[in-house]
């Protein structure tokens, strides 16, 4: 099974092959199909990144503290909607909102990747270990997944962070861990259960299949197996429930920065300018769709590849 | 039977877990004797009142003592006070519930009447422009969160937009939006029924529209898969009616993954009510949370938290419960059981 997902391949439409018999209109259709969203995913997706991550040497973007002069040469509260003078208008404190916006990508995209590979790690590997050994480590694992899931997400995403910050500063030992990492940290543990579920499904059916009946006869132990003939087969689910899933933390990460628990005071979030500017939605939308828009075009971009993703490996994911 | 009590334990004990947890997760760093009570009542409160506080919940013992004598305290009614509210616990519940209770129970049912017709008729019409349409929609709903359709639903509809047309209609004028009202206002709906849904509709959207697009993707999978399995051709071909066959025999079988998902999402409506309720300043459930949570309210958390595991265990095994109901399969494996 190939593992390497590049876009070129991905995205190269399969040749249309005549099959014996007569091939369902529907099914000639969907070969044919260009993946539009899929490549409109990618792109956006990568255009943003470099943007994002870029935004410090890239002239066309403004700093996200700096003051957007108004018509009169002052800076004012809403002054430019739209315009040539600042892409995506100004913000209530006369901030250039296509700067703010690029700055808060890059906030959600590193909060939602790092969540993301801390769920991967810890999930799949309480995944695959409940899976291998089953009995009472099985029973534990679930119990620990049922327990994250009991909650609604938000809610322990809100007492999380909330008290992990009054922790840290009791804490001296915890004095690295700022707003950011708490939240990465918190959207991680929410993250961790989904992902422990749908590897340790998939662990349980390939624990039987005969290479890895093969690798336990020649001596095999428990750790090689899992890690050399198990995980392996877990990559493309894994990818998968990723790709997803980052969707759903930066949708997270969006709404905790909303309800005004997001990342130290000073950086542009999508939430926040949301939060910031939706009383002035009358006189000033683009202050506030903007930032929808982005969040918006992110959280579909990952579900586009993660859809794309999961057809490709045939991955059913209803319980996520 | 026995399958009932054994699933029943396991979430007894997740139930369990869970609020301990949660009692914990609230009195982190509130470690010396007297800091929860501290805390509880403010700083301002005197030391007398601090100490009859701590004695009364006994917030000075251990974990598992003061976990015990909130339970007590939960099984007989008496779930603390609030002190940012000055009210009971069981009294502020009782005034914020009810909206969310609404709120959710429109989003759930409103998502069912939009999603099953829509992912019926898309399965049954597979890749046609009909099918093709809808499921684009609903993955652009299942991509859109909270935070995102709030403010674009209040732009739509509850800004007053007036558009100028161009050519043909040159310069003609139409307003459109400015249907609802910005701030929702909890209206009761044996007070005033067309109050009501006009404060609770634009919420109520928020929050279905994703639900509805999750549903219809799920089902019209299914669906598809279903109506390609052998009892549906023979269904047909000994002259059952194709309407009676797509409403019954096919949607029967494919509710499975709906039934999953509809358990999901009754348990998670409140995470979505959270943003809802913020935006549009109902007070529920939601918004009664949050501020418990920033000015460290302890029993409104831990009580709000315990009724909503409560409620997402219940969930939870009436989905597993009419799983048998709807596949008589189910019931024969878990009777061998």
């Amino acid at each position: 099974m190939t593992t390497t997902i590049s876009p070129a391949t991905a995205a190269a439409p399969e040749p249309a092959l005549p099959e014996a018999g007569t091939p369902t209109p529907s099914k000639r259709r969907r070969f044919k199909r260009p993946p539009i969203g899929y490549a409109f995913a990618v792109v956006f997706l990568v255009t943003l990144t470099l943007m994002a991550f870029l935004a410090d040497y890239l002239p066309f973007i403004p700093y996200p503290d700096a003051k957007i002069l108004g018509p009169d040469g002052r800076p004012g509260r809403y002054e430019w909607g739209p315009s040539w003078t600042a892409w995506f208008g100004t913000d209530g404190v006369s901030g250039d909102v296509f700067s703010k916006t690029i700055y808060g990508a890059r906030t959600s995209l590193q909060v939602g990747v790092f969540a993301t590979v801390f769920g991967i790690v810890v999930g799949g590997a309480l995944g695959v270990i409940a899976g291998y050994f089953r009995g009472w480590v099985d029973r534990v694992v679930m119990i620990i997944t049922d327990c994250l899931l009991a909650l609604p997400a938000l809610l322990l995403a809100i007492i999380l962070v909330n008290r992990l910050d009054d922790y840290r500063n009791d804490t001296e030992w915890l004095g690295w861990l700022s707003r950011k990492w708490q939240i990465v940290l918190t959207l991680g543990i929410l993250a961790t259960a989904p992902l422990a579920r749908i590897v340790r499904a998939q662990t349980l059916s390939l624990r039987e299949r005969e290479f890895v009946l093969a690798a336990r006869s020649i001596g095999a132990k428990p750790g090689r197996v899992m890690f050399r003939e198990i995980l392996p087969n877990l990559i493309p689910v894994i990818l998968t429930v990723a790709f997803t899933g980052l969707s759903i933390l930066i949708a997270a990460e969006g709404a905790l920065a909303f309800l005004g628990l997001g990342v130290e005071v000073g950086t542009p979030t999508w939430g926040k300018l949301i939060d910031e500017n939706r009383n002035k939605i009358d006189e000033a939308w683009w202050a506030t769709m903007f930032p929808c828009l982005m969040l918006f075009l992110t959280v579909l971009s990952f579900n586009l590849i993660g859809d794309r993703l999961s057809r490709r490996f045939d991955i059913r994911q209803a319980g996520v | 039977m026995r399958y009932f009590l054994q699933k029943l334990s396991q979430f007894a004990i997740v139930f369990f877990i869970v609020t301990f947890v949660v009692m914990i997760l609230m009195r982190l760093g509130l470690n010396a004797p007297g800091d929860p009570a501290r805390t509880l009542l403010g700083g301002t409160a005197d030391q007398g009142l601090i100490d009859a506080t701590t004695q009364k919940y006994r917030l000075d013992s251990n974990y598992f003592t003061q976990y015990f004598f909130w339970l007590k305290g939960m099984v007989t009614g008496d779930m603390g006070f609030s002190v940012p509210n000055s009210l009971p616990v069981s009294e502020l519940i009782r005034g914020r519930v009810m909206t969310t209770l609404l709120l959710g129970s429109y989003a759930i049912v409103l998502g069912l009447i939009i999603a099953v017709p829509f992912a019926v008729r898309q399965a049954y019409k597979r890749d046609s422009a009909f099918d093709k349409v809808g499921s684009g929609l609903s993955f652009a709903f299942v991509s859109a969160p909270a935070i995102v359709l709030a403010p674009i639903l209040t732009l739509i509809l509850i800004k007053e937009n007036t558009i100028t047309l161009w050519w043909p209609l040159n310069d003609y004028q139409v307003t459109i939006g400015g249907w609802f009202p910005r701030i929702g206002e909890k209206v009761y709906p044996w007070q005033d029924l067309g109050a009501h849904f006009k404060n609770f509709f634009v919420p109520t959207l928020v929050l279905t529209l994703p639900i509805a697009a999750i549903f219809s993707r799920l089902l019209r999978g299914d669906m598809v898969m279903t109506l390609q399995a052998d009892f549906v051709t023979l269904a047909s071909a000994k002259g059952v009616s194709p309407r009676r066959v797509l409403w019954v025999h096919a949607l029967r079988n494919s509710l499975f993954s709906l039934l999953t998902s509809v358990g999901l999402q009754i348990g998670g409506i409140v995470g979505g009510a959270i943003v809802a309720e913020t935006f549009f300043d109902l007070d529920g459930m939601g918004t009664m949370l949050v501020t418990a949570i920033l000015s460290k309210d302890l029993f409104t958390v831990q009580s709000a938290a315990a009724i909503l595991v409560a409620c997402v265990v219940v969930v939870n095994l009436t989905v597993d419960l009419l799983y048998a109901v709807l596949d008589p399969r189910i019931r024969h494996i878990r009777a061998l059981a």
